[in-house]
């Protein structure tokens, strides 16, 4: 087991390097110099030669990447070019809405789209399957920003049950917390939803064909813990995979969701640093994002051992 | 395997065949008609695209200052936004926008994506190199990845096209490289090699049509997915210029007045996802009728 999980951090490291060559090529082929964005108007060629100097902007592509390479993994990201306050420090103040965001709307995906799925694959072909795949299609198609503006309209403003935009910590009050992230998530997690109850369907469709199902059956098990006992665990392989996979679209959708619901997290920063072309901060905001979504992944492999203890390493 | 045979058939059909594939294909919108309301759908909205300039709108650009944001009515049937746009008009030409972002990203992602496959299948050597740079490539979330490169460069719809294309490619990179690793293993490109046959002539005889079936259904989710990243990243400002009516822009511009005009935002929303869903819908009846073992799974 420790082999494995060593293996498995072996693997990552070159999809972590591509990531971080592609995050550094960023800055280098950015239009406009950043000397010169720094040394402002009035700086003359010589003051922003120096600069240049000071950076270290005018020595060779690799021997940047290389030492850009050694910051990063002492946890230094520099500092932004707009505000100059250092990276690691922007990005800490705007973590706790996203991993908010984010905790909310795995919960509330994966406790809505696991049972939708086994439902679904039970009465495959009856109008119940049809209407949860229906809304699956839907889940898929209708974008965020849409759900999110409906949903804010409706329940924030037509019905006043819920804050309309903001954000509000956790240490002030358990609720309040959750009020402000329920819209959201829900937003958020359509697409999420969509994509775990598909894929867990397919998986059960498959399992419930099985014998040892049908011996389950057979020995008067309840069609209730058949399923969710019996069938569940053994299609829980490619539903933690896909629910490891997309937390990219987690990951994306925050930064549409943040905006729509006006919470001050990284996705706000991302947009932020965009229309600024900060971009120390877009690839603090790219590399954390990308190695997070990496480590959910290797996360996941270590998972299957849990869950199919058939698997061995 | 009926997907090779149907791509068979259709490379060697003569020409009496035209009426029976007519039926054929009759018959398989019969069966999933998924695909008659996807396509039906997106028909719709092709016409609108193509017609916008005469379905009664006016300039979708011509600000008049007097009527601004005004509710729907019989004079301006989506109403008017802040700076006096008639709504309808802009919404009608968006469809143009979302509609050839959709299928240009859909056709470059396609084509980019299926020769790196195609070489990383073929050639060991390659396929070490090239699916690493696409595993870390797929590591960073699409849209941000899109978000990134339209930071590095001016607001342009070829751009857009291009910054929500280059994500795409290492994910159809993979499924190409998956089908043609499992098509040098048959027998018959076993058989054309034994012939003699040429590495280029297996490969545009063999190989080529075989992928087909699978990328046509990946490149209508391309194009569902496409139309959203171009709709997000005009909505957060890093998309087509401003002055282009695209639904992510009409959305974007609405945004502040959301909460009074909650209108100016729901048009383009509805239209987006009415698009998304019949290219959706259209790429759920396509898989299913390439590939009916899958039918009715996912």
């Amino acid at each position: 087991m420790l082999a494995y999980v060593l293996r498995r951090l072996m693997a990552t490291i070159p999809v972590m390097g591509t990531v971080a060559l592609f995050v550094f090529s960023l800055l280098y082929v950015a239009p406009g110099d950043p000397a010169v964005v720094i040394a402002g108007d009035q700086a003359t060629p010589a003051q922003i030669a120096h600069i240049r100097e000071s950076l270290g902007l005018d020595r060779p592509f690799m021997v940047r990447f290389i030492e850009w390479v050694w910051q990063i993994a002492h946890f230094d990201l520099g500092n932004s070019i707009f505000t100059g306050l250092p990276v690691n420090r922007l990005i800490g103040e705007r973590l706790e809405p996203t991993l908010s965001l984010m905790a909310v709307t795995l919960v509330f995906a994966i406790l809505t789209a696991v049972p939708l799925g086994v439902v679904a694959a039970s009465k495959a072909g009856t109008w119940i399957d049809r209407t949860i795949m229906m809304f699956a299609v839907f889940g898929f198609s209708v974008p965020i920003f849409v759900v999110g503006y409906l949903l804010a309209h409706v329940f924030a403003l037509e019905l006043d049950w819920l804050p309309v935009q903001g954000y509000t910590s956790i240490t002030k009050g358990l609720w309040s917390w959750l009020s402000h992230l329920i819209l959201p998530s829900f937003s958020l997690g359509c697409v999420y939803v969509a994509l775990i109850t598909r894929v867990t369907r397919a998986t059960m469709l498959e399992v419930l064909q099985q014998d040892y199902v049908r011996t389950a059956r057979a020995k008067g098990i309840g069609q209730t813990k058949v399923l969710f006992v019996h069938a569940l665990k053994n299609a829980a392989v490619p539903v933690v995979t896909v629910i490891g996979i997309g937390v990219a679209l987690l990951i994306g959708g925050a930064v549409v969701t943040e905006s729509v619901f006006a919470l001050p997290g990284l996705g706000r920063l991302t947009v932020d640093a965009i229309l600024r072309r900060d971009y120390p901060v877009i690839q603090g905001v790219i590399l954390l994002f990308s190695s997070a979504y990496v480590l959910v992944n290797l996360g996941v492999d270590l998972v299957y051992t849990i869950v199919d203890p058939r698997i061995r390493y | 395997m009926t997907t090779q045979s149907s791509s068979v058939s259709s490379l060697v059909a003569p020409h009496g065949a035209v009426a029976l594939r007519a039926s054929a294909a009759f018959k398989t919108v019969r069966r999933h008609p998924t695909i008659a309301v996807g396509g039906a759908l997106l028909v719709c909205m092709i016409l609108i695209a193509v017609f916008a300039p005469v379905l009664g709108t006016v300039d979708p650009s011509a600000i008049s200052p007097m009527l601004r944001t005004r509710d729907p009515s019989a004079q301006f049937w989506f109403g008017t936004d802040m700076m006096g746009r008639d709504v309808y008009s802009r919404v009608l030409y968006g469809t143009r926008v979302s509609l050839v972002v959709g299928i240009a990203v859909a056709v470059f992602a396609s084509i980019g994506g299926l020769l790196v496959g195609i070489v990383a299948g073929f050639s060991r050597k390659a396929d070490a190199i090239i699916m690493r740079l696409m595993d870390g490539l797929m590591a960073i979330p699409a849209i941000l990845l899109a978000v990134a490169l339209m930071a590095l460069t001016r607001g342009s719809i070829g751009n857009v096209i291009l910054a929500i294309t280059i994500p795409e490619i290492p994910r159809v990179a993979r499924l190409v490289r998956g089908v043609v690793l499992g098509l040098r293993e048959q027998p018959y490109v076993d058989a054309a090699v034994a012939a003699g046959t040429r590495t280029p002539k297996i490969l545009y005889m063999h190989i080529l049509p075989n992928t087909f079936p699978h990328l046509i259904v990946q490149a209508t989710y391309i194009c569902a997915s496409a139309m959203i990243a171009e709709a997000i990243l005009s909505f957060i400002g890093a998309g087509t210029p401003p002055i282009v009516p695209s639904w992510g822009n009409i959305m974007a511009e609405g945004r502040a007045l959301w909460q009074v005009k909650f209108y100016i935002v729901m048009f383009p929303a509805i239209f987006l996802s009415l698009t998304v869903l019949a290219v959706n819908l259209l790429g759920d009846g396509l898989r299913d009728s390439l590939d009916p073992r899958l039918a009715g799974r996912l």
